[in-house]
């Protein structure tokens, strides 16, 4: 494969080309209730070339069958002359990369039968099932892939990496007559077969929150002192801060360069906030990104002080820093575009603990568990699965609906409290941005103290 | 591609049916005002479903030359674990599938040119010192076959173009995003390129001031794209799939009157000139419209073929598929067809608003309220209860009939079950939006929090 992309990188007129090749082997099981909905193996393949001249833009080919690829090289290139810009694009130099990078495939899931796989989700499945007669559907889903990349650029680079995934999921719906519940448990890691075995407690939790929530009031709505769980302290930073440290975001915008300003406060010295695409072994890991820049730990918030940005090559260049390994695509249909990978709320000082954060709160609201975030930059959403009133000191009776409305300078400068326990939270899912959906990201956290956020909810 | 595949099926399966489809997408964007990039994207796959000792499996590839044999026993394979079902594939039909324009020749041979201009007068128009304009312009073309053992063949051409402007206003740490879009099956007119710059131009207008919220149960207009909270939980309730498990709070009311008598919602696959219509659906069941509310009663449900066989009725078609993964419902155009119910209301007799003027004529009588135009992480609560609860992402607050700015840090939440009880008021602005036609609704009692 690297020869074909090699001799089609040696055609190409163009003054910059790249070509990524992928090929996936997947398979994928649904339960819905105690139905099995699907259980199916798939091959997905195909190629993308991206292409750069001077004085010119972008010229990009995306495409399912790979013997067009030379075509493709030359269409690409037209589509490139055609886009006449003023102000070139450049991009930083990165020294050109070969390597075979091989991730652990930790019991390499095309060799397990797929009704194996069946078996396996059919027990967490039931698990939630079993839970209660209240438990009126459920939905759970098993996925796995092994995906092949090769990358190869006209500076020199050439890739090859084999990347593992694999993901659970389950949805618990409780009901007693119009009243309709759920649980969620997503888990979701750059591993194989052996990881995914033994989590029928967790399934089983989940479903008995579903019925544990017919009984919660809604929570009223107001600014409380909220205390935020590992799960949805970790959302909350990609929401309210991730998005905004790509700088895809502001390298062509004087106004957000001026917000987002290297040195800027945005939180009190306890805070520290960074983005390590090369941790080991989690899901958003990958020791190249999709331009050929190797990973890192990106500092991004230091004591409280903005330090540092997510950066494509392209952005590196304009705003003259060095590019961060956070180019991503989420598959060949799609250009790379500047993205997190595991992002993470550092830990607070060893031996803080959860009782710590709320033994001086008289009310508060303690927000655990994610069904979701959203974020529009400066405003942003996160939906916590769950929580509990914070009454005199102590974790009170349990609520739902629980959706916190956020404001990236209101809300980060309030983190008052970080924990020392410290965890990453591996779900599946992932993150959307630019129509590329859904991205394999990690998000860790301790458990972190707002000493004020706003909960929607009546009034 | 389709009949090799069925015919390779015949023999060593019950019955099949089989979706190829193949796109190519044309793209401009342009970034900060400059055109930054243009590509092209092509992809063709096959979805295969068999139906083997009476079970269902199925298989996808995206290989540009598939072995229909090993395509079919990999089908085969699914199918052994598979359940059991009745399924009632469609048979050759002597009628014609209903007639509707998909493919428009004009957007299917439009130029690159054509569209960077397009772009070009888009960015031109909304340039403004201060302000960041990105915009993209997107155009597709689509082949579809689908196919069955049963004898059923259905195919069309379909193009869709969409248009996007995104605007991004920064000052000091204010951070203002105005978006609106124009999708179509045909290449939009000037009229329609004129009305997306001034929806733009009027929600950024009425913006640059930002007032305090209000806070209180209070009415509130949800524009048509603001609404999406509150139409998710009715569009999830009225799938045949929750219906069929037990989760839908819809299940077994057909006929009862939940809803304001004003308000029909259809789903209509044969709507001319939206890229959502069809002749026929991904399972071979020939496209007609979906009565999902009448006159705030109950309707139907939407069903592809599996979930109907389950409720023991018929497909709506509704049948969706990729190319990985089976069938299953997806809603094709969602109309709200508002009808004077006999109260106040009389909005469809009085002449339309142009869609950019803010709030549908609905302000007038507002002594306090909002308008929502864009809410933030719909979708990700419990949808199914209907319960909905977001920070705003555009709102403005209605003072004694008039807007007095955007108010920020809010959040409103609700139920739409609730909320559709008794509707406030039906706009004038109707329009589409996606896939979606809606005009504003005044929404009253809807929980305003703020900070």
């Amino acid at each position: 494969m690297k020869d074909r992309l090699a001799e089609s990188l040696k055609q190409s007129r163009a003054d910059y080309t790249e070509i990524r090749v992928e090929r996936t082997w997947s398979s994928a099981v649904a339960f819905r209730g105690r139905r099995l909905e699907t259980a199916t193996v798939s091959e997905d393949q195909g190629g993308f070339v991206r292409v750069l001249n001077k004085g010119c833009g972008w010229g990009i080919a995306s495409f399912t069958s790979l013997d067009e690829l030379p075509g493709m090289v030359r269409r690409a290139n037209e589509l490139s002359r055609a886009v006449r810009l003023d102000e070139p694009i450049r991009l930083a130099d990165v020294a050109a990369q070969t390597a075979d990078a091989v991730l652990d495939l930790d019991g390499d899931v095309r060799g397990v039968a797929l009704s194996e796989k069946k078996r396996l989700l059919d027990r967490y499945n039931g698990a939630m099932l079993a839970v209660s007669d209240k438990i009126v559907d459920t939905q759970s889903s098993y996925r796995d892939e092994v995906s092949e990349v090769w990358y190869v650029n006209s500076e020199g680079a050439s890739l090859y990496q084999l990347r593992p995934e694999v993901v659970l999921s389950g949805t618990a719906i409780g009901r007693r007559d119009g009243n309709i519940e759920k649980g969620l448990e997503s888990i979701g890691l750059r591993k194989g077969w052996h990881s995914v075995q033994n989590y029928e407690d967790r399934f089983r939790v989940v479903a008995q929150r579903a019925v544990d929530l017919l009984d919660a009031p809604r929570v009223r709505g107001a600014a409380y002192p909220v205390i935020l769980d590992n799960e949805l302290a970790g959302v909350f930073i990609h929401e309210a801060f991730g998005h905004l440290s790509e700088a895809d975001f502001v390298y062509e915008n004087p106004q957000a360069r001026e917000m987002m300003t290297l040195g800027r406060r945005f939180g009190k010295p306890v805070l520290n906030v960074g983005d390590n695409g090369a941790a080991t072994g989690l899901r958003g890991t990958l020791p190249y990104d999709d331009e050929g820049t190797p990973t890192q730990d990106t500092p991004l918030i230091t004591a409280g002080i903005l330090v540092g940005r997510l950066h494509s090559r392209e952005t590196a260049a304009k705003l003259g820093e060095r590019p961060t390994g956070n180019a991503r695509a989420i598959s060949f249909r799609h250009p790379p575009i500047v993205r997190m990978t595991n992002t993470y709320i550092a830990p607070g000082q060893q031996g803080v603990g959860f009782n710590d954060l709320i033994s001086d709160i008289k009310l508060g609201v303690y927000a655990c568990g994610a069904f979701g975030g959203q974020t529009m930059l400066e405003n942003f959403s996160f939906t916590a699965g769950w929580g509990h009133m914070i009454r005199d000191g102590k974790v009170a009776e349990l609520v739902k609906d629980v959706v916190l409305a956020g404001n990236l300078f209101q809300t980060l400068d309030r983190i008052d409290h970080i924990a020392g326990d410290f965890t990453w939270n591996q779900m599946g899912g992932g993150c959307g941005k630019g129509g590329q959906f859904p991205l394999p990201v990690t998000e860790g956290a301790p458990h972190v103290r707002i000493e004020e956020a706003l909960i929607g909810g009546d009034v | 591609m389709i009949d090799r595949l069925l015919d390779s099926a015949r023999g060593r399966v019950d019955n099949a049916d089989a979706l190829w489809r193949r796109e190519e997408q044309t793209a401009v964007a342009f970034e900060s005002g400059r055109l930054k990039a243009a590509g092209i994207s092509e992809e063709a796959g096959i979805n295969l479903r068999v139906l083997a000792n009476g079970r269902m499996g199925v298989a996808g590839t995206t290989a540009a030359k598939p072995d229909p044999k090993e395509l079919v026993e990999r089908a085969r394979a699914s199918a052994g674990l598979g359940e059991i079902v009745q399924l009632a594939f469609p048979g050759a039909t002597a009628a014609p599938l209903p007639s509707i324009p998909t493919f428009f020749d004009h957007t299917a041979n439009a130029s690159l040119a054509e569209l960077i201009r397009m772009g070009r007068l888009l960015v031109e128009r909304l340039s403004r010192p201060g302000c960041q304009i990105n915009v993209s312009v997107q155009r597709e073309v689509a082949d579809t076959a689908v196919g069955n053992t049963a004898g059923a063949r259905g195919e069309y051409r379909a193009t869709g173009i969409a248009v996007t402007a995104d605007l991004t206003r920064i000052a000091g740490d204010d951070v203002l995003m105005v978006y609106d879009q124009y999708v179509g099956a045909d290449m939009p007119t000037d009229a329609d390129l004129e009305a997306l710059v001034r929806s733009v131009e009027t929600r950024l207008a009425a913006a640059l001031t930002v007032v305090t919220p209000p806070e209180g149960a209070l009415p509130v207009v949800f524009t048509p794209a603001g609404l999406a909270a509150v139409i998710l939980p009715l569009e999830q309730a009225l799938s045949g799939k929750t219906v069929l498990q037990g989760s839908s709070p819809l299940a077994g009311k057909v006929g009862e009157t939940l809803f304001d008598a004003r308000l029909s919602i259809e789903d209509d696959p044969l709507t001319p000139g939206r890229p959502a219509s069809r002749p026929v659906d991904d399972e071979c069941v020939p496209s007609r419209c979906t009565a999902l509310v009448e006159r705030g009663k109950v309707g139907r449900f939407v069903y592809d073929l599996e979930t109907a066989a389950r409720a023991k009725t018929e497909s709506t078609g509704n049948g969706r598929r990729g190319v990985f993964g089976k069938p299953h419902i997806g809603y094709t155009n969602i109309l709200f067809r508002m009808t004077d119910g006999g109260r106040d209301g009389g909005a469809q007799q009085a002449a339309p608003l142009p869609s950019h003027e803010l709030g549908g004529g609905l302000i007038a009588d507002i002594a306090d309220g909002l308008i929502v135009d864009d809410l933030i992480g719909v979708g990700q609560g419990n949808v199914i209860s209907g319960a909905f609860s977001h920070p705003v992402g555009l709102a403005y607050r209605v003072q004694r009939g008039e807007i007095t700015g955007r108010v920020k840090d809010a959040a409103v939440a609700g139920n739409a079950y609730d909320v559709l009880k008794r509707i406030g008021g039906v706009g004038r602005d109707g329009r589409w939006l996606g896939a979606r036609w809606s005009p504003s609704l005044l929404l009253e009692g809807v929980s305003v929090a703020r900070r």
